[in-house]
């Protein structure tokens, strides 16, 4: 079965506008990404990585060129049309306001409510499948401080997954989690991969697990980004520096 | 849970009505029976009815903005009176009454009142985007209510230097009015009143999904479908309209923005904000006739000022919080 495109980067420049002065990290981008991958985004810190999350799930513009979401380019997508093609999950801490992680994965389905914001038993049935697949069930009406990194982590896909998007998009899920967590997340993705064909994006800095679970890589470097299968890891030099000789 | 919501809902309810009936019959020197109430009962009709439904008004405003406050800054100790929001539209009011007078405004009654409420706005969105900028380089909820601190002490050093060039009788009126009173709101102000403040609170309405996304933060209600900057636009508009509004008649009242929405999460474990709303405009209406009744009742034929019971319940809920450090 051949693959289905979805996601395209045509000649894209990233970076950030400051005022007086644009700052462009990443230049001159051409990438296709497909249906069914499980893309592992690595690279050393300050290189792009967040840069590339954001640019792509639209929070910051392109500098140059166009990023095409099933051939339609980003910026021809309304906030709600986008919400239904691409889920983010960030480093970012969220909590308080009484907010349980039921609450939390709720709001993945946001984008298909009403102006209420009233969730009918389809919207429940999306959410609880969301909760289940995540493994999460016996935790959603804890309140979010009560949860574990691991837990909360899980949290935050399950409300990517009840958004019900083609595309996920995930930065450095993996970061303050223990090993058995590590191992449990990638495997989770991968399996929203293999079972939902999503296209998974994921950055990472456990090399070790990005090679163990992802089907391509995205290295990114000084010299540029490239594009590569888990196979050509080892032959890559840019992937050997940012594994600084120990892979 | 649905039908524990439902009974709280329906206590609350309850509450208002008696709270309402307290305020309007016997918070003053004199009660009144139901059965001697007539038409042209001067007191009821003329002090106790408009006092009653002035705090109706204040509490639901002031909750309401309070809770939007939190929820745009994220932060449970959030609130017009601590930010310094409430004493930058006092300010502002002192500034036209003072303008006005000299410019012969305040003769009639409808420019002189615009004049005042818009001043009062104008007063209340300044400090609020002024604090949304301060808000952006500290992360600290503590240091955001110590800066709303400062920002309310420098709004008062302010009026008290124009309190200081005001003849007796403009200062006792800044004076008594800068103690936040219900009393002073007539019949012909809550046509004003009345109308704007429904507006602004009915346009909530149209704010529940983006009250709910914005607890996300900013980037997650982005990419849930939300336009987080437009929606947060317009709240600050509504509180800061809500806010000035309640100013300019009443005064700067204190810890009710702050400690209505904190209690509405403890006493509703949900993160709902439309049940939130709903629930702030209740307790909010009911705190304020309670604090009304307690004001007029607690020393016969003295009415303290309202600001001193609403810093009563208010403040120390706010420290409790501090300790407990949890974040409603």
């Amino acid at each position: 079965m051949e693959n289905k495109l979805c996601i395209e980067f045509k000649n894209i420049t990233l970076g950030y506008k400051k005022p007086g002065e644009t700052i462009s990290i990443l230049k001159n981008i051409n990438l296709s990404f497909f249906k069914g991958d499980l893309i592992g985004i690595v690279g050393l810190n300050g290189v792009g990585k967040s840069t590339l999350i954001k640019s792509l799930s639209g929070l910051l513009p392109v500098l140059k060129g166009e990023i095409l979401i099933d051939e339609k380019p980003i910026s021809n997508y309304n906030l709600n049309e986008l919400a239904k093609k691409i889920a983010i999950v960030l480093t970012e801490k969220i909590g308080g306001f009484n907010l349980t992680a039921f609450d939390v994965v709720s709001a993945g389905q946001m984008p298909y409510t009403n102006s209420f914001n009233k969730l009918s038993n389809h919207n429940l049935e999306i959410i609880d499948k969301a909760i289940s697949i995540c493994g999460i069930a016996e935790h959603q009406n804890k309140l979010l401080h009560e949860l574990s990194d691991g837990l909360f982590q899980k949290t935050i896909i399950a409300k990517a997954l009840a958004q019900q998007t083609p595309i996920m998009l995930l930065d450095e899920p993996s970061a303050f989690l223990d090993f058995a967590s590590k191992h449990d997340l990638f495997l989770l993705l991968k399996k929203l991969t293999e079972e939902q064909q999503k296209c998974v994006l994921v950055s990472s800095h456990d090399l070790d697990l990005i090679l163990k679970y992802c089907t391509k890589l995205l290295v990114i470097s000084n010299t540029g980004i490239e594009l590569i299968s888990v196979s050509e890891a080892k032959t890559n030099k840019a992937f050997h520096e940012i594994g600084g000789g120990f892979i | 849970m649905q039908e524990n919501t439902g009974i709280k809902f329906l206590v609350l309810i309850v509450l208002l009505f008696i709270a309402g009936y307290l305020s309007l019959f016997f918070a003053g020197s004199e009660s009144i029976t139901v059965s001697e109430l007539t038409l042209n009962n001067f007191i009821f009709w003329q002090i106790r009815f408009p006092k009653t439904l002035t705090a109706i008004l204040a509490g639901s405003t002031l909750s309401a903005a309070g809770l939007i406050l939190q929820i745009i800054f994220r932060n449970p100790l959030a609130g017009p009176y601590v930010l310094g929001i409430s004493s930058g539209a006092s300010l502002m009011v002192s500034i036209s009454i003072l303008a006005g007078g000299s410019l012969n405004l305040l003769s009639n009654f409808f420019i002189g009142k615009s004049f005042i409420v818009v001043s009062a706005i104008a007063g209340s969105v300044l400090v609020t985007t002024l604090i949304l900028a301060i808000s952006k380089k500290v992360n600290s909820s503590v240091i955001l209510l110590l800066i709303g601190l400062m920002i309310s002490q420098i709004c008062g050093a302010l009026q008290a230097g124009l309190e200081y060039f005001s003849d007796a009788t403009s200062l006792k009126s800044f004076v008594t009015w800068g103690m936040g009173s219900l009393a002073n709101t007539t019949n012909f102000d809550l046509l004003i009143y009345l109308p704007i403040a429904l507006v602004c609170l009915l346009g909530l309405l149209f704010f529940i999904k983006p009250l709910n996304a914005l607890l996300l933060g900013e980037n997650y209600s982005q990419n849930i479908g939300v336009n987080f900057n437009s929606s947060r636009f317009y709240l600050i508009l509504i509180s800061s309209v809500l806010t000035g509004l309640t100013t300019a008649f009443c005064g700067p009242i204190a810890f009710v923005g702050i400690a209505v929405p904190i209690l509405s999460r403890m006493i509703f474990k949900s993160s709902k904000q439309q049940l939130h709303l709903a629930s702030c405009l209740l307790l909010g209406s009911i705190i304020l006739l309670f604090s009304d009744t307690l004001a007029n009742t607690l020393i016969k034929n003295i009415s303290l000022p309202i600001n001193m019971l609403t810093t009563f319940i208010g403040a120390p809920l706010v420290i409790y919080l501090m300790f407990k450090n949890k974040s409603w």
